[in-house]
């Protein structure tokens, strides 16, 4: 071997990185040529020298990335939370809640008291009850999560929307699908209150923890789910009123004071835009 | 240690703990990424402080990569892929794309002498033992050689004689063959050399 090609393989040499025959060829080489040795020596002390160098960063990177979070029990559902914000809840077990949060944020959980203006906040939520929604931490959630979300706690207590409604609502009418996955994969049930959102065509639709607990809910928060079911029975989607000439969602509080000799049942928003009527400010039909 | 032509396992064979760190973040065992952070952070660190010339782009660096890494064990690659992932070149790739990113920004900022960007603030010395003041000067002059080279230079200098990798996981992180890598190590040394010379220093360290 030459001296070209011997300088390129002292190092690997070194470490004995070489395959045999060369590694022969080169210690023979370098056993033969004066320069080449001094060479290898002066990259032996590099070599050495270099692995000084190192520097250890100025703030711990493990203290800036905390590992753990924390939870708790409040009434009848455990509460994943960080920071002074929630992050989780989960109506069934903490099993359930540590798997659901491992899979979410790749974290484990602790035991922790949440912190009290927290605490009633939650509450307060879980009763449906409270101004103050408690604040929610979602992480790396994508935009449409986000906005989903955003847009499924403005809905009122004791009122229901579709999920067309609120695919528009976000800005993707043509993503129902997309935005209904999104509200079954809700991590904070009861406080973003993903109950409220229930199909075009009729029924409660799916829960999490079953239509059951679903309608029991949406009773709770005062909606008339019967009355609702046999509407969407008949194909009624909006009800109008007679004297003021808008329409509303049925379950809207505008709809609801209608009186029964105001009242004309729409299938369609065509329809009634048709007819003169235009969509109520409040529960937004329009974009339906 | 395997001795192929191809073949790179590790020079210096690391710990068999490690072999299943990635899978043991997986899995969510207790303080697996807190080993996995102490084992690396400063690894990772000065190879992005290498790369970067700047303490906080480089600690920016260094902890989105961690984050990214904890994602990517724990939320996207199963198991198997877990098992077979080569961590440390994995590791160095995932900071050294993002070195290149940030560089990228920054382009005509960067390659200044070495007095613009040497900030004093490099963080305590990890293998200087006592307070050899003369060592210290050596290793402080050898820094600023180091600085003085390409960054391509920096690099294979910091990955192959700082952090001890083998060719092959030289190659595996900087997406290079290990033959073309030999040449490069030691045109590298040779550029070291030359910068140390320049400073005056004819055997440094």
């Amino acid at each position: 071997m030459r001296c070209r090609p011997t300088l390129t393989r002292v190092d690997a040499l070194r470490t004995g990185e070489l395959p045999a025959e060369e590694h022969r060829a080169v210690e023979k080489h370098l056993k033969t040529c004066k320069s080449c040795e001094d060479s290898a020596e002066d990259v032996e002390r590099l070599a050495n020298a270099v692995k000084a160098l190192a520097i250890a960063p100025p703030r711990s990177i493990r203290e800036s990335m905390r590992s753990t979070d924390f939870f708790d029990k409040v009434e009848n559902v455990w509460v994943a939370f960080a920071d002074r914000s929630i992050r989780m809840i989960n109506g069934r077990s903490l099993d359930d809640l540590r798997s659901w949060y491992a899979r979410r944020y790749g974290r484990g959980l602790e035991q922790a008291t949440l912190p009290e203006p927290l605490r009633k906040q939650v509450v307060a939520a879980l009763h449906g009850e409270g101004v103050e929604k408690p604040a929610i931490d979602l992480g790396d959630a994508s935009e449409l999560e986000r906005s989903v979300l955003e847009t499924l706690s403005k809905i009122p207590k004791g009122e229901v929307r579709s999920y067309s409604w609120l695919a528009a609502q976000v800005g993707k009418p043509r993503a129902v699908r997309a935005v209904a996955n999104v509200v079954a994969r809700n991590c904070v049930p009861f406080i973003v209150p993903c109950h409220r959102v229930v199909p075009a065509a009729g029924g409660v639709g799916k829960y999490a923890y079953g239509s059951r607990m679903k309608r029991d809910l949406l009773k709770r928060e005062g909606v008339d789910v019967e009355r609702l079911e046999s509407l969407a029975r008949e194909g009624v989607r909006f009800i109008g009123s007679k004297t003021t000439r808008i329409f509303c969602f049925p379950t809207c509080r505008d709809a609801r004071r209608i009186r029964e000799e105001n009242r004309v049942p729409f299938h369609e928003a065509g329809e009634a835009k048709h007819k003169g009527f235009r969509p109520c400010r409040h529960c937004r039909p329009n974009v339906a | 240690m395997k001795n192929s032509w191809t073949g790179g396992e590790a020079a210096r064979p690391i710990e068999s703990a490690e072999e299943n760190l990635a899978v043991a973040v997986h899995r969510l065992e207790a303080g697996a990424f807190e080993r996995l952070i102490e084992r690396f952070e400063t690894p990772l660190y000065s190879y992005a402080h290498s790369i970067l010339q700047n303490t906080f782009d480089a600690q920016e660096v260094v902890q989105d990569a961690m984050m990214r890494a904890h994602r990517a064990l724990t939320r996207q690659y199963d198991e198997q892929r877990c098992t077979e992932l080569a961590l440390r070149p994995w590791l160095f790739r995932t900071v050294r794309n993002l070195c290149l990113n940030k560089r990228r920004g920054k382009r005509h900022e960067l390659e200044q002498p070495l007095a613009n960007f040497d900030d004093g603030r490099m963080g305590p010395f990890v293998h200087l033992e006592g307070s050899d003041l003369e060592r210290k000067q050596e290793v402080e002059l050898l820094r600023r050689a180091i600085a003085l080279l390409p960054v391509d230079a920096r690099e294979l200098i910091m990955l192959r004689f700082m952090e001890e990798m083998s060719y092959g996981e030289i190659a595996k992180t900087v997406g290079a063959t290990e033959a073309s890598l030999r040449g490069k190590v030691f045109r590298s040394l040779k550029l070291l050399r030359e910068a140390l010379e320049k400073k005056g220093v004819a055997y440094a360290v």
